[in-house]
């Protein structure tokens, strides 16, 4: 599997120098190859046909000594074309297949049998020997193997053959075929109603031919190797700087858009790929005006959509104390402070409102310093237990005593207390219970804190709203405790913590809040 | 003779409760009898179980929105006033909310007498017709 991978991050340069080069190889394989077949099939034609004209030339110059009957004359002229021009052997057989003369002493009186090709192209039965009408006579015989290419002539019956006196050279052999003629006591060798003698054949060997035509096909071989290979590198330079560089460049160039990064340029190039390049980099600028502009309109409806939200969250709480203020009760003490403390109340929601607006806008670096949570807790709590709010709520608090200090911004994190036992308390109008509770935990140096309250909680729908990153615009129109729950969530997180919540309709909110112990 | 109004007034923020008690306090010609909720489901239960001469409706009420609450006692009353309570100044709220049988639009954040003049009208028109 990993190899196949491989495969297909082999770039173009190399794909197209391999098919080049086996392009060329295939190419040249069979030219060569056919070529060579050509000159190897030319080569036996001029041998065949010239040892054809020498067996010709072989009879024409012992015709003299067979009419003679001179057969040491024969022999010797035998023994001596042998060697010349690459002939191996040089035979006379007789009709019936029997080697007469040869220049290889083994070979004479050797018969050759009837099925032999010799006799079959104009024997076309060997056992009954028959002409057959269509002479396929074929007088030369190719054995690769053997490197040898055998030709022979047929002797053909001659006047002065069949009336020459063999014996005048005054040799008799008792194999001589006698036949009395004329009444006279001459020996004949030859009957007139021969047509065919015998035969001349000779041996001629290919190797140098065949050596020849091996050293070329190396010699072919090496240079369809070296070209190839040639070639291909040429090929795979050219392309690499012509077409991989540049695409290399462009990949690498989307590569970067795709990270954010729009203001590197990519190198011209020539060509087509040069139109690319600076396309790719026209398109570059066009996308960094887009996103600039889109940047803006952003910013421009998230300010409207702030300032739709501040509008919403003031408008409530500015309520009560306009009305408040305006109808102050006339009688009693009791009342009348009643009355002061829901306007002091109301008066301190705005400004937290405030306060996260400007956390949200103006996202002022916090100021890092050693703090104790316990102690902001107790803060907030002895901050809201002053609001008419929390006139029926119980706090209780569980601040474990073993918690060390952390490195943090007081300031935010009572922003953070603050804006959540407020939001407890706007769920819990009736009353009720905010458990607060503080853990240390040594092994991970984790704080955790916990605010629990008895409140009317919050649906799925609002949670996972909540619960999406970077949310710094609420929640629309139907609960402020967006903006405040962002806030604080941002505060955690600027401090490197982590806060979640947890609530059902009916039985109650529970935030979490982890802090790390660090250094 | 001292007139009587009854008032359901529905608002998920406790202090804007408070505030309409506060302001629509009863003087010799009118008595007002206020009853409060706070959320939609239950404000719907008490309109279905007594008469009441005004209803006075938060917009953005968290669970079923202000203007279904709206529609919703419109259907079961027709002829009963509402006046919807909004923090937003958009004006298609105005026109969405009269399209929808309200009466009147009332911003907040408003002062006494903004809320005593739109209550008023309200029974000043029905005042003149018997």
């Amino acid at each position: 599997m990993n190899l196949l991978n491989r495969l297909k991050y082999i770039n173009i340069s190399t794909r197209i120098s391999i098919l080049l080069a086996l392009i060329i190889v295939l190419t040249m394989g069979i030219f060569s190859t056919l070529s060579l077949l050509k000159q190897e099939d030319d080569s036996i034609n001029i041998i065949t046909n010239n040892s054809n004209q020498l067996c010709a030339t072989i009879e024409k110059i012992l015709r003299f000594s067979m009419l003679e009957n001179r057969r040491d004359e024969i022999t010797k002229a035998l023994k001596d074309i042998v060697g010349k021009d690459g002939i191996r052997t040089v035979r006379i057989l007789n009709h019936e297949g029997l080697i007469k003369y040869s220049s290889k002493q083994s070979d004479i009186n050797q018969q050759i049998s009837q099925s032999n090709p010799r006799c079959t192209g104009c024997h076309v039965n060997k056992d009954n020997m028959l002409v057959s009408s269509t002479k396929n006579f074929v007088n030369y015989r190719i054995d690769k193997q053997k490197n040898l290419v055998y030709n022979f002539l047929p002797i053909y019956n001659a006047h002065s053959c069949y009336t020459s006196a063999c014996h005048s050279s005054g040799e008799m052999s008792s194999s001589i075929n006698l036949k009395p003629t004329n009444g006279l006591q001459t020996f004949h060798y030859h009957d007139s109603s021969q047509t065919v003698l015998g035969f001349i054949e000779i041996e001629v060997s290919t190797e140098k031919i065949a050596s020849n035509l091996g050293h070329t096909r190396s010699q072919l071989i090496l240079i369809t190797i070296i070209i190839a290979l040639l070639a291909s590198i040429l090929t795979y330079f050219s392309i690499r700087t012509l077409v991989g560089k540049p695409v290399k460049n462009l990949v690498e160039g989307t590569r970067r858009v795709a990270k954010g990064n729009l203001k590197q340029e990519i190198p011209p190039g020539k060509a087509e790929l040069g139109e690319l390049s600076h396309s790719f980099n026209l398109m570059q600028k066009q996308l960094l005006t887009t996103q600039s502009q889109l940047i803006e309109s952003e910013k421009l409806a998230s300010i409207g959509k702030l300032a739709d939200e501040i509008a919403y969250e003031i408008s409530n709480p500015l309520t009560g104390i306009i009305v408040f203020s305006e109808n102050l009760s006339k009688d009693s003490g009791e009342d009348k402070i009643k009355d002061y403390k829901v306007i002091h109340t109301e008066a301190l929601r705005i400004r937290e409102i405030v306060r996260n607006i400007l956390t949200i806008t103006k996202r002022e670096l916090p100021e890092f310093k050693d703090t104790n949570v316990n102690e902001v807790i107790n803060h907030s709590i002895s901050i809201v237990n002053k609001l008419s709010n929390f006139q029926n709520i119980q706090i209780v608090n569980r601040l474990q005593k073993s918690v060390p200090n952390i490195s943090a911004d007081s300031g935010l994190l009572d922003q953070v207390f603050l804006n959540l036992l407020l939001i407890s308390s706007e769920s819990m109008s009736n009353g009720g219970i905010i458990n607060i509770s503080t853990n240390y935990f040594k092994d991970n140096g984790e704080i955790d804190i916990i605010f629990s309250d008895t409140g009317k909680g919050m649906s799925e729908q609002i949670l996972q709203k909540l619960s999406a990153p970077n949310n710094t615009s609420g929640l629309g129109s139907t609960e402020r405790t967006g903006i405040s729950l962002a806030v604080c969530k941002n505060i955690i997180e600027m401090h490197k913590g982590s806060l979640s919540i947890e609530s059902k309709p009916g039985s109650g909110t529970s935030i979490l809040i982890k802090l790390l112990v660090n250094s | 003779m001292q007139r009587q109004i009854k008032i359901l007034a529905i608002d998920s923020k406790e202090i804007i409760l408070k505030s309409i008690r506060k302001a629509l306090n009863s003087d010799e010609k009118t008595e007002y009898i206020i009853t409060t909720s706070g959320t939609s489901i239950e404000g719907l239960k008490l309109i279905r179980n007594d008469i009441y001469d005004l209803v006075l409706l938060d917009l953005a009420m968290p669970g079923i929105n202000g203007i279904e609450v709206l529609k919703r006692i419109k259907k079961f009353n027709y002829d009963i006033p509402i006046v919807m309570l909004s923090g937003y100044s958009s004006k298609s709220s105005y026109s969405d909310v009269i399209s929808n049988g309200a009466e009147n639009l009332l911003l907040k954040p408003f002062t006494t007498a903004e809320l005593k003049s739109v209550v008023s009208n309200i029974f000043k028109a029905d005042k003149s017709t018997g």
